[in-house]
Order: structure tokens, then sequence, then C-alpha cells
């Protein structure tokens, strides 16, 4: 949990306690950046730009609740910036592993978790026929498990809005699999 | 629940579950702060300066502090106007009495206290005369009609020694001796 003092502490300008708050945010940031983009150096970058926004922006948090949910609106928006660039250039291709490996969960069970590589490949190729909204609401809802509230004020989105690509990405992925 | 279903849900199960790991924020943390350190470099300066003047608003106990004593300074000066605006009433309730003096006053120096009397805009006593604006401006115009042939008489007087001697000796017949020419 992100501390309100630590938060006052870096609006004074301080790096020192700035970079704690990198150390203490970068975690959940990636979370989200990497599940939305499948990629290590992608979600990476996305982190660092979102640090480097929220240095700008500081002085604009309240709260510490305020804060997290700041940094998902931030994340998400630049992952949607991103994925609409790569979607004008797709690269990529059905991989006969990844579905090996997705038949195997089914056949077996969820066992062990998955590294990160696995976990990329999987969301990838689920969500390979979405758009960029119906990405981010799945990975918000259905893996972040998210309220339709929370994904409403990350993602700017009318509650409907959600309700309805959340259905089509449901729809989907069950067709998929 | 349909097969689909619980394929869906297992495939959703492991995914929640396999939370990405940032094996190191600490390449991150140098990166953002190199570049953050780059970008305006005013910007950190004019964080600095703005800390400096008012860093101070986020001490609660300086904060509360700088409300109270807002606020008295307020309450005085409120108190200072209240007094002062008492004062200048009071005094608007007074006379200025403007004496009569001796016909050598200037003209100039007449008008000038009745400008003042105008514009004092007093409140006379029940028992004194009040008289209108109009009836002063006469009264001002006489007075300066007054002293411009009292002027002509002397200058024709002191011109005239016969006349002098004769007004002086007849001055001194009626007693008017203290009618100096």
């Amino acid at each position: 949990m992100i501390d309100i003092k630590l938060i006052e502490e870096c609006q004074g300008g301080n790096f020192d306690n700035f970079r704690k708050l990198v150390e203490l945010t970068s975690p959940f940031a990636y979370s989200i950046a990497f599940r939305m983009l499948g990629e290590e150096d992608q979600a990476k970058d996305i982190v660092q730009e979102t640090m480097v926004t929220i240095w700008q922006k500081i002085r604009k948090i309240k709260s510490a609740g305020g804060y997290k949910t700041w940094i998902y609106r931030i994340v998400v928006n630049k992952c949607y910036d991103h994925l609409r660039k790569k979607k004008r250039h797709p690269e990529y291709a059905v991989d006969e592993q990844t579905w090996a490996l997705i038949s195997n969960i089914i056949s077996e069970g969820p066992s062990a978790e998955l590294e990160n590589r696995e976990t990329s490949q999987i969301i990838s190729l689920l969500t390979n026929r979405l758009s960029p909204k119906q990405k981010a609401v799945f990975i918000l809802s259905e893996i972040e498990e998210m309220s339709g509230d929370e994904i409403s004020e990350i993602t700017g989105m009318h509650k409907s809005v959600i309700k309805a690509n959340l259905h089509y990405a449901r729809k989907n992925i069950s067709e998929m699999i | 629940m349909k097969p689909e279903s619980e394929k869906y849900n297992k495939v959703l199960e492991i995914l929640r579950k396999s939370k990405p790991l940032l094996n190191s924020t600490e390449d991150i943390e140098n990166k953002v702060v190199a570049r953050i350190s780059r970008i305006p470099g005013s910007e950190i300066t004019l964080t600095g300066i703005i800390d400096f003047m008012f860093g101070w608003v986020y001490i609660g106990w300086v904060r509360r502090s700088m409300i109270a004593a807002s606020m008295v300074l307020v309450m005085v000066f409120i108190y200072q106007q209240s007094v002062v605006l008492k004062r200048i009433n009071y005094l608007n309730r007074q006379i200025v009495i403007i004496e009569g003096e001796t016909t050598t006053t200037p003209a100039d120096e007449i008008e000038r206290r009745i400008m003042i009397y105008k514009l004092s805009g007093r409140i006379l006593p029940s028992n004194r005369l009040i008289i209108s604006e109009k009836q002063l401006d006469q009264l001002l115009e006489s007075v300066t009609e007054l002293q411009g042939k009292y002027k002509d008489l002397l200058n024709l007087i002191q011109e005239d020694p016969e006349l002098k001697n004769y007004i002086e000796k007849k001055l001194k017949e009626t007693d008017h001796t203290g009618i100096k020419l």
C-alpha cells in the first residue's frame, strides 16, 4: 500500500523518496502493462513512461486511493496507444506450442504458476482478436478482478459499455478455447 | 456448468495465479531517475523554489497557526474600521464655527472657509440659524463687493491728505478713535 506521506514527500521534489515510490508502484503497473502487451521489454518501457508522467504530475495527487486508480489509468492509456500502433503492424502468429499449453491447463487443471513468458503467450493468443478496449476490460475485470466501478474510473468507459465489451471478450475467448 | 465456461474458468484461474514478476525494480528506478533528471531542469529548480517559499503550507501546525493569525488580523482590521467610522460620524455632527474677521481678510480666504463649511455638511443645532447655499453665495458676493469698495475708499483717503485730515478730525469728534485709516 502506498503511503500518502511518501507521495507528499515526493511532491516536495525529493528524488530519493520518488525512487522509493517507483519501487512500490512498478510491480502492479508492470503487472497490468505486461498482461496487456504480453512483452516484458515493452511493459517495462510503459512502466518507465508511467513513472515519468507521475513525476511530472504528482502534485495533483490528493489521496493514496486516488493514486492507485490514477496509476492504472495512465498505464492502461499508454497500453492503448501502444496496442493501437501495434495493430497497424500485426506481428502475432498462431503458436501450436501455446495451444498445447492451454490444452494441458484445461485437461489437468490449474497447478503451478506459469512463467512470465507462458502467461504472455496465453494472453496474447486468447486476446489476439480483441480490440484494445476489449482487451483492457477483459484483463482488468477477469484477471485483475476489478469491479465495474473501478474499471469505469480507470478506463473512463460507462458501465454498460464495459459489460458489452466484457461479454464480447468472454464469448470470443470461450469460442477459441 | 457448460464445458466451454469450465475451460474458460480454468484458464482464467491459472492466469490470475500467475502474476507477472518484475525481477528487479532497480533498473527501472535508475532509468526513471535519469530521465526525470534530464527533463526540464527548470522544473526541478522551480519546484525547489516553490517548496522553499510555500513548503510550510504542508506543515499542519504552521498552516493552522497562519489561519488563526490571519483571522486575528481580519478581526483587528474590522475593529479599526468600525472605530474610524464611529469617529467620522461623531466629527460629522460637530459644528465648525467660522469666526468673522475684520474686513482686511482677503476674499479668497473667506471663500475657502465657506467652501469647507459647505463640504463638511455639518448639522447645526435647532437653535441656530440655518441658511441655504444660495444665501451663502449671496453673502459671499456681498462681502467681496464690500471689501472692494472699502479698499477703494481707503486708497482715495490715502491719496488725498486733506480728506484724510478731515476724516480723522471727524472721527475724533464723534469719539471713534479706535478706527485707523
